[in-house]
């Protein structure tokens, strides 16, 4: 009996000992994230049910339910035309930027010359696209009159798409598609440069396929096209998950799209912190079911090489 | 006979593939010369722009080339922008927070990844939230925090560094979430009997983690410290709701409309019309992001194949 708890106490504080110092690793993290993390979060949520007012020293807070919440849905004229704009921009560009960047990364993933550089420019937008210039870039020249397409056409001081098109036959067939082919057109430009990272991790997937699958299909004489879809596209299936998430958090916490900025508006130049708490907190609401769903529904579709 | 018609046929099935290979060919390189000029387009006009005088602006027959070379543009730019200062400031906040974060994160990650406590899948629930909340929901409340640190109306961050640092520190810096589960990950890839032996010499765990994990992860550590870099050198909108008076090069060129609206447009003996005041903008683009293009130019490779070997593929 005796002999027996002595063979058995070692063990337990081994691993007490363990789980106490996987306490430890995470400990500065904990600390941190409480005070610069959750508490702000809930702060936040806090101010949202109420009605917000600075005094020297300290916020005042008057609860006032869900009255921020009905007043950024209802009354605001510009929140949910902006929310409904976002979520249907991104609805359409998620699945452009992931298709785009695939099939950049099977390129870039292929041999010839130049393969380096041309690899180098196309990470470039990893650099410069989270920051202040890309809001310059791709937002300022509107007020000099450059802008997506226009841009490109103003050092032939033409309209290049409209020129393309006219040359194609196909200019004003209907209004409808010389709009859309123009807002293609002015896409281009957007999805390119936010594809930087997309595309790193396509490559990374890429090039962790077994090149005894490569050899299985070739000796089997499969078609590139074949390959692709058999090979190439279950082992990289579930970066496009990765991906997906990816791409659809960058867009929604995107400081230049519209919800944002409608929310620092209050934040900073309305003073209606509550309001400003409700609004940002809807659309984290909506941002996490959308990642909740296309989680689920992707996950069904992905392969899992088992471990 | 029968070989003949099949060396025939062969050769026209080898003829038809190196056609097709040789229209692939052809259409690869268009797409990728197209679509570097989209990407590169920007950095050329900058470029372009930076180094003319104003009148080139409004002569239709400068496209690229610019008629008129100068230098003034820039220098009168890097002055409203305060530029060596600014810069002195960024690198101090960028390459401190970076190192630290880096440190910070690894071990969490390490933690995340190799131990086993209670609260583990709750604890690293957070870390995804830490991914997924946009900072503008928290950066109210944390401003207040700072602004009375600690409950005391005496103890005022705002304007320091520390605003920068003590989140950096403990592992909750600028998308600090996305780099702890980029190490988590990493170090679940690495073998387990690489501690195994240390912890058999009687090493304990944090030595083990420094002497044994760290030299293995070096690749990986510079993969996110470069990228670390990167991200808080784009920063601008944590940095302007802590920073009232502390300039980085992102706020800088953020404001850079009011800034040269002060102190270059402002002078009313000259009249500037939108066209021309482009040249300014454009200059102080390019030197905002002239160090990190410069510094991408040299460690490129560690961009791009860092993140191949960092673990977060497989």
């Amino acid at each position: 009996m005796k002999k027996q708890r002595e063979t058995k106490h070692p063990r337990l504080s081994y691993e007490r000992r363990k789980s106490l110092c996987g306490y430890g690793f995470i400990s500065l993290w904990l600390i941190g994230t409480i005070t610069f993390f959750l508490i702000p979060l809930g702060k936040s949520l806090w101010y949202s049910f109420n009605t917000v007012t600075i005094e020297p020293g300290r916020l005042n807070m008057k609860w006032i339910g869900l009255s921020n919440y009905r007043a950024a849905l209802n009354k605001d004229p510009y929140y949910t035309d902006y929310l409904v704009d976002t979520l249907i921009e991104t609805l359409w560009k998620t699945p452009l930027i992931l298709i785009f960047s695939l099939f950049i990364a099977v390129i870039l993933n292929q041999k010839f010359k130049g393969r380096g550089f041309a690899r180098a420019i196309f990470f470039l937008p990893v650099i410069i696209a989270t920051g202040p210039v890309f809001k310059i870039i791709s937002g300022d020249m509107e007020s000099t009159g450059n802008n997506g397409s226009a841009k490109f056409s103003t050092m032939f001081s033409t309209d290049l798409v409209g020129d393309l098109m006219r040359f194609l036959g196909i200019y004003n067939i209907s209004p409808r598609m010389t709009e859309f082919i123009t807002a293609v057109a002015d896409n281009v430009f957007g999805i390119v440069w936010s594809s930087g990272i997309q595309i790193l991790l396509f490559l990374a997937a890429l090039q962790n396929i077994p090149p005894s699958a490569k050899e299985a299909a070739q000796l089997e004489g499969a078609t590139s096209w074949e390959f692709f879809w058999k090979i190439t596209f279950p082992y990289v299936s579930p970066f496009v998950l990765v991906n997906l998430i990816y791409t659809v958090i960058d867009s929604f916490t995107n400081p230049l799209n519209k919800v944002m900025e409608r929310i620092l508006v209050f934040q900073n130049q309305d003073i209606n912190y509550g309001l400003a708490s409700a609004m940002a907190w809807i659309y984290f609401v909506i941002v996490l079911a959308a990642v909740g769903i296309v989680t689920a529904v992707v996950n069904k579709f992905v392969y899992y090489e088992v471990e | 006979m029968d070989n003949t018609v099949n060396s025939a046929l062969k050769m026209k099935r080898k003829a038809h593939k190196r056609f097709s290979e040789w229209v692939w060919v052809i259409f690869r390189a268009c797409i990728l010369i197209g679509l570097s000029f989209i990407i590169l387009y920007p950095l050329i006009y900058m470029i372009s722009c930076s180094f003319r005088e104003r009148s080139d602006m409004n002569d239709p027959t400068v496209m690229w080339i610019p008629r008129h070379t100068t230098l003034s543009v820039m220098r009168e730019t890097a002055e409203a922008m305060d530029f060596w200062q600014t810069l002195q400031n960024t690198l101090l906040l960028n390459i401190g927070c970076s190192i630290v974060q880096v440190y910070s994160c690894a071990l969490t990650g390490y933690g995340f990844a190799r131990f086993s406590f209670k609260g583990k899948k709750l604890l690293f629930g957070i870390v995804i939230m830490m991914i997924l909340v946009p900072t503008q929901i928290i950066s109210l409340p944390l401003f207040f925090q700072f602004r009375y640190f600690l409950g005391s109306p005496d103890i005022n961050l705002i304007d320091t560094m520390w605003t920068m640092y003590l989140p950096a520190m403990t592992a909750n810096g600028i998308r600090s979430g996305l780099m702890i589960f980029i190490f988590r990950q990493f170090f679940k890839g690495l073998p387990r009997e690489l501690e195994d032996a240390a912890y058999i010499d009687g090493c304990g765990p944090f030595m083990t983690f420094l002497r044994v994990m760290m030299p293995n992860a070096l690749s990986a550590f510079l993969t996110v410290f470069l990228f670390s870099v990167v991200w808080y050198w784009n920063d601008y909108y944590i940095s302007a709701v802590f920073f009232n008076n502390t300039q980085t090069v992102s706020t800088a060129l953020y404001n850079l409309d009011s800034i040269l609206a002060q102190r270059i447009f402002g002078d009313a003996t000259i009249q500037l019309d939108a066209r021309e005041q482009v040249v300014w903008k454009q200059a102080g683009c390019l030197i905002s992001i002239a160090p990190l293009l410069i510094m991408y130019m040299f460690l490129q490779k560690y961009f791009t194949e860092g993140i191949e070997r960092s673990g977060l593929v497989g």
